[in-house]
């Protein structure tokens, strides 16, 4: 089995991970309905406080596994040709990984300039 | 009534057709009942499987606009016209409407249909409550026409790995049946993003069970048993 790609693991972590996306998008569209940031102070002095910078960096944490398992599984049912199928996944997994940590960096750019 | 009747005959024809007929259609007259009147009246050599003619034998699995149905227990009167008749999708056709299934079966194989025991088989039989006989209700009935499994996406673009909803409702018949004792080798062999984890809740396979059979929700209790035997 070790050989292979997983198959329970892929598909509940994409379960929770699309519970805790519900969860957040309710969360996030409430704030910015009910309390949108005035200016960039209120919303760097928002983003440093450490619960909404951990919930948020969580958020895009569940956004790029989500992500992966599903790009995953589009490749897996349509793409056969092993090679393409390798480069695709990497592409995939390299821009997932480059936009993480790019938002890491924008979160945490924000918080510090409070 | 309009019928249009895929024809490919392998030896004759380079490419698949559309044949079209017309029928006197009789006050609930089934599909199959249909077939045997145009291969009758009209042309001989259209071929088509059927058996038992009451949806027992599962052998007439068709697609019928579009969708895959059994053609013994279904009235014509369902469809508006022209009816177009085609083999069931993705399947290799040997002729006309005729598939090799060769591949469903071969799933069906793999998740081992049959009880297995690791204690000693007793003299008599081995009992189960009516709670536990009521677990097989609704696995059990599966006459294995195919509708569902050439209904699936998933099953079209791997039907080499991916068991397909016929094979998973048979396994999660023998995992959910208190006489086996096999539920661990046979969660193991299902691991892997294969041969369960390609399902996607299309659930095409429900809609199409001539049966009323739910192999969705057979495949969803497996991956609940996975998940409880993995933490």
């Amino acid at each position: 089995m070790s050989r292979q790609a997983t198959g329970l693991r892929a598909w509940v972590l994409q379960r929770i991970s699309a519970i805790y996306l519900g969860i957040y998008f309710i969360y996030i569209i409430g704030h910015f309905l009910f309390d949108p940031p005035t200016s960039y102070q209120a919303w760097s002095g928002w983003l440093a406080d450490p619960f909404v910078a951990v919930a948020m960096l969580l958020f895009f944490a569940a956004v790029l596994l989500h992500a992966w398992v599903g790009v995953r599984d589009v490749v897996i049912d349509y793409v056969h040709p092993i090679m393409v199928r390798v480069t695709l996944l990497t592409l995939t997994g390299l821009c997932l990984i480059g936009s993480g940590l790019w938002v890491m960096r924008t979160i945490y750019l924000a918080g510090a300039s409070a | 009534m309009k019928f249009r009747i895929y024809r490919y005959n392998p030896d004759q024809d380079s490419t698949p057709y559309l044949q079209e007929f017309e029928l006197e259609v009789r006050p609930g007259m089934m599909l199959r009942d249909a077939l045997m009147a145009l291969k009758e009246q009209q042309d001989e050599s259209i071929s088509f499987r059927h058996s038992c003619g009451e949806g027992v034998c599962g052998s007439d699995g068709i697609n019928v606009n579009g969708q895959n149905c059994l053609g013994c227990i279904t009235p014509v009167s369902d469809f508006k016209a022209p009816v177009t008749i085609r083999p069931l999708p993705g399947r290799p056709v040997v002729r006309d409407l005729v598939v090799d299934m060769s591949q469903f079966y071969q799933q069906y194989r793999a998740v081992k249909p049959y009880l297995i025991r690791k204690d000693p088989l007793p003299e008599q039989e081995i009992l189960q409550s009516p709670a536990e006989r009521e677990q097989l209700d609704g696995l059990y009935e599966c006459i294995m026409c195919g509708c569902c499994s050439t209904a699936c996406p998933s099953f079209w673009w791997n039907p080499d790995k991916f068991h397909g909803p016929q094979a998973l409702l048979q396994a999660w018949r023998f995992l959910t049946d208190s006489r086996d004792q096999a539920t661990e080798e046979r969660l193991d062999a299902l691991e892997g993003p294969y041969k369960l984890f390609r399902c996607h809740t299309i659930m095409n396979c429900v809609e199409v069970c001539p049966k009323q059979l739910n192999p969705t929700r057979a495949i969803g209790q497996i991956k609940e048993l996975m998940l409880r035997h993995s933490i």
